[in-house]
């Protein structure tokens, strides 16, 4: 009998076991109903359908739009405070940190019921509806972006800054020759993390903007109510726009990241 | 080695385990498993929500859940032994795709329109009717009406196919104290394009209960034309009701194209869609109507009364959906006679009159069952106590056999109750002639499911889209050229030490 080996590449196996089953099978599902009709034939109808109309088009753009602003929010809060955290000096760090991210550790459903209740109290519930819908998203993702952006400034070494400016580089300077080229790699895993989920998070859009607002992730739940070729063709169609995202922001360029953290 | 000794015996024996437990049941007496398929909360579950009655209860007081005390009925009643495998689903079409899906269940309990649809898909067969007899000598006679009168396909009445359980009416919910009543009486669904009640309305966020509004107001007219008919006496209530029925089961292109119109113009003017928001909402005054079903109605007008807030329910002149729904067994091969006799078995079950009382009492709709208990349920729930305030209130199109006399189902209730849960529970006659059946859509289904995505999804003029998308291109475009830019210009740069010389000066 040959003995058993664990081998490096035998540890591989429960991965490719778990790709093969929970991503690329999924997919591969997803895939042959999107491109077949009722009665499981080939067709292209669903694909015509969807760029034929209209509403579904604006509510995919929508979708876009809103998840760009809520990501542009986000960073532009999460930078300063990830910032101020990482470079200052001030005691107990880790606990404030761990104040922005305890809202995680609570049921997301529970926390937008509660900022209904505030926009309710506040009397905005009913009358901003694409406003209650961004806030709701930029609440509740900014932790996703807060924590990989404080990671990678506080990975900044110090004596960079130093040299900056003993070369004459004012805080100016140094911000935008160190700090933000440095922490790119967490921006763009920030921006992944919002960015993408921020398009289908129809609970935020149901719950705050009375489902007046559609963004495309409702479609898709709706559609898998009725029509399943039709939902799993706007899955698909999203999933081509999110890999174009990330291909343009950068995501899948390994050399970029390790570049930038050498 | 020790350790894994043990570690191998305790292996060996959570592998038997499961195989042992199997041959036990094998042992004992054959067992029938019943698969039983239902809404969420939508049967007596026991414990401190259930109702009080003459039934046994447990050691520690609590009340048992139905299906226990049906596991023990058919044991005394059948002498075999039945376990209930009961499951639950959230939406007719959650139901209808585990079904298509492959799954397996012995009763299932869908709304009217979803038995219609898998009654014309062939998925569900027919019941063994003269087994149901406690069934059958307990449901209304209102509702064994509609089920006789009601084509599951065509050719087929209902009754053929479904055991009634639960019905009830689409109506409005609203705060008196904020809703001029004379403006709701003379509006009806219209209400909901009243500017005056701008974000102050919410109705269901799903496509037909949205649909039904927006017929109700497209056929406005010709609806109240025909009730004014009825009143006159130029229409008979049978006739009335089916031409209520017939106009609000019209699903040709130019109606459908009408309610998107109107759809959309009330998306504009609402507060929203809501699932399960509303009754909440409701209580708080954050809005002042919402669209309800009458069992939800009657639950969110029993929780403001809490909070002191008083809510009254309304049923518009036009039309309401009646809806309702039903025992079905769908279709399985592998399926024993013992199984479909435990099934029949559980339908009578549900329908003695006292345990309609509980799931009646337990989940806030209406049991589709009349009988002693039932009226007397009523009766305990709705009767006045100070006897002036009290008002006669008709019950018997609902509890009546035959040609009883109506004098014996009145209930004297307090004068409020005529438009709060007891008019939710059992509309009076005059209102429940204009409640309509709403059924499957069948070929117009996916323009329907469409309108939906019209009226659901985001509306744009075209400039705006070129707009967007001239930014979006911009916003690709000017990515690509920093990237790919950034490569090309690496590579024109000299290397270090060297400059670059322009090709003119070397001339």
């Amino acid at each position: 009998m040959t003995k058993f080996r664990l081998s490096r590449k035998s540890l591989c196996i429960p991965y490719a076991v778990f790709l093969l089953f929970f991503v690329i099978a999924p997919m591969l599902i997803i895939v042959f109903y999107a491109f077949t009709d009722k009665n499981n034939h080939i067709s292209f109808m669903n694909f015509v359908n969807f760029f034929s109309d209209p509403t579904k088009l604006t509510t995919i753009v929508y979708s876009v739009v809103i998840a760009l602003i809520t990501t542009v929010v986000c960073l532009l809060i999460a930078f300063p405070v990830a910032y101020i955290l990482a470079r200052s000096k001030i005691k107990r760090k880790s606990v404030i940190l761990l104040l922005f991210v305890t809202p995680m550790w609570i049921n997301f459903v529970l926390r937008i019921n509660a900022i209904r209740e505030l926009m309710n109290w506040m009397g905005l519930l009913g009358e901003t509806n694409y406003f209650n819908t961004v806030f709701g998203m930029v609440y509740d993702f900014l932790p996703f972006m807060i924590l990989p952006l404080y990671t990678q400034i506080s990975k900044i070494d110090n004596s960079l800054y130093e040299a900056c400016a003993d070369l004459g580089g004012n805080a100016f300077t140094s911000f935008f020759r160190v700090t933000l080229p440095l922490s790119m790699p967490g921006v763009l895993s920030g921006i992944t993390m919002v960015f993408l989920p921020s398009m289908t998070n129809y609970v935020v859009s149901d719950m705050l903007g009375n489902s007046k607002v559609t963004i495309i992730g409702k479609f898709i739940e709706t559609y898998f109510g009725t029509n399943w070729h039709m939902g799993s063709m706007i899955a698909l169609i999203l999933l081509i726009v999110v890999l174009l995202s990330s291909f343009l922001s950068g995501g899948f360029r390994e050399e970029n990241t390790r570049r930038t953290t050498a | 080695m020790k350790g894994k000794r043990i570690i191998s015996a305790l292996l060996s024996l959570t592998i038997l385990l499961p195989a042992l437990s199997a041959l036990g049941g094998c042992a004992s007496k054959k067992e029938v498993t019943l698969r039983v398929y239902n809404w969420e909360e939508y049967i007596d579950e026991g414990g401190e929500g259930s109702y009080e009655y003459d039934y046994e209860i447990n050691e520690d007081g609590s009340a048992p859940p139905i299906l226990d005390d049906f596991e023990e009925w058919y044991e005394e009643t059948y002498g075999k032994s039945v376990r209930v495998e009961y499951s639950t689903f959230g939406t007719n079409e959650d139901l209808y795709n585990q079904l298509k899906l492959g799954d397996k269940y012995d009763l299932v309990c869908p709304s009217e329109y979803m038995i219609m649809k898998l009654a014309a898909e062939g998925m569900i067969q027919p019941l063994d009717t003269a087994q149901l007899d406690i069934y059958n000598a307990n449901v209304s006679d209102y509702i064994a009406e509609i089920f006789k009168k009601t084509p599951a396909v065509a050719g087929e009445p209902l009754e053929k196919y479904a055991a009634g359980y639960m019905w009830g009416v689409t109506g409005l919910v609203y705060n008196p104290e904020q809703v001029n009543e004379e403006t709701l009486n003379e509006s009806g669904w219209k209400i909901m394009l009243d500017p005056a009640y701008k974000n102050k309305v919410t109705t269901k966020d799903n496509v037909r209960d949205s649909y039904f509004v927006g017929l109700g107001i497209h056929y406005r007219e010709e609806l109240l034309a025909l009730k004014k008919q009825n009143e006159n006496g130029e229409l008979s209530d049978g006739e009335y009701t089916d031409r209520v029925t017939e106009l609000m089961n019209r699903t040709d292109e130019e109606s459908v194209k009408k309610v998107t119109e109107i759809l959309k113009t009330m998306k504009s003017n609402i507060f929203g869609f809501e699932t399960d928001t509303g009754k909440s909402d409701m209580v708080k005054g954050t809005i002042s109507m919402n669209f309800a079903w009458s069992g939800d109605a009657v639950y969110a007008m029993d929780q403001a009364e809490e909070e002191e807030v008083f809510l009254n329910f309304h049923i518009p002149e036009e039309c309401a959906n009646l809806f309702f729904d039903g025992w079905v067994m769908p279709k399985d091969e592998k399926r024993d006679k013992d199984t479909e006799l435990a099934a029949l078995a559980f339908i009578n079950f549900m329908s003695r009159p006292d345990n309609a009382v509980r799931n009646s009492y337990y989940i806030g709709y209406t049991s589709v069952i009349a009988g002693e208990e039932m009226l007397d349920y009523a009766r305990d729930l709705y009767s006045a106590e100070d006897e002036e305030n009290a008002v006669p209130y008709d019950v018997s199109y609902f509890f009546r056999r035959g040609d009883e006399d109506k004098s014996a189902y009145i209930i004297n209730a307090p004068a409020e109750q005529l438009s709060r849960q007891l008019y939710a529970q059992f509309p009076p006659a005059d209102t429940v002639k204009r409640c309509a059946v709403m059924g499957y859509y069948g070929e117009a289904e996916e323009a329907i499911n469409e309108l939906w995505t019209q009226v659901k999804g985001e509306q744009l003029s075209a400039w705006a889209i070129v707009v967007i998308c001239a930014a979006v291109v911009a916003i690709v475009l000017f990515i690509v050229f920093t990237k790919f830019g950034h490569r090309i210009e690496f590579r024109m740069k000299p290397k270090k030490g060297y400059r670059l010389v322009k090709q003119e000066k070397l001339k």
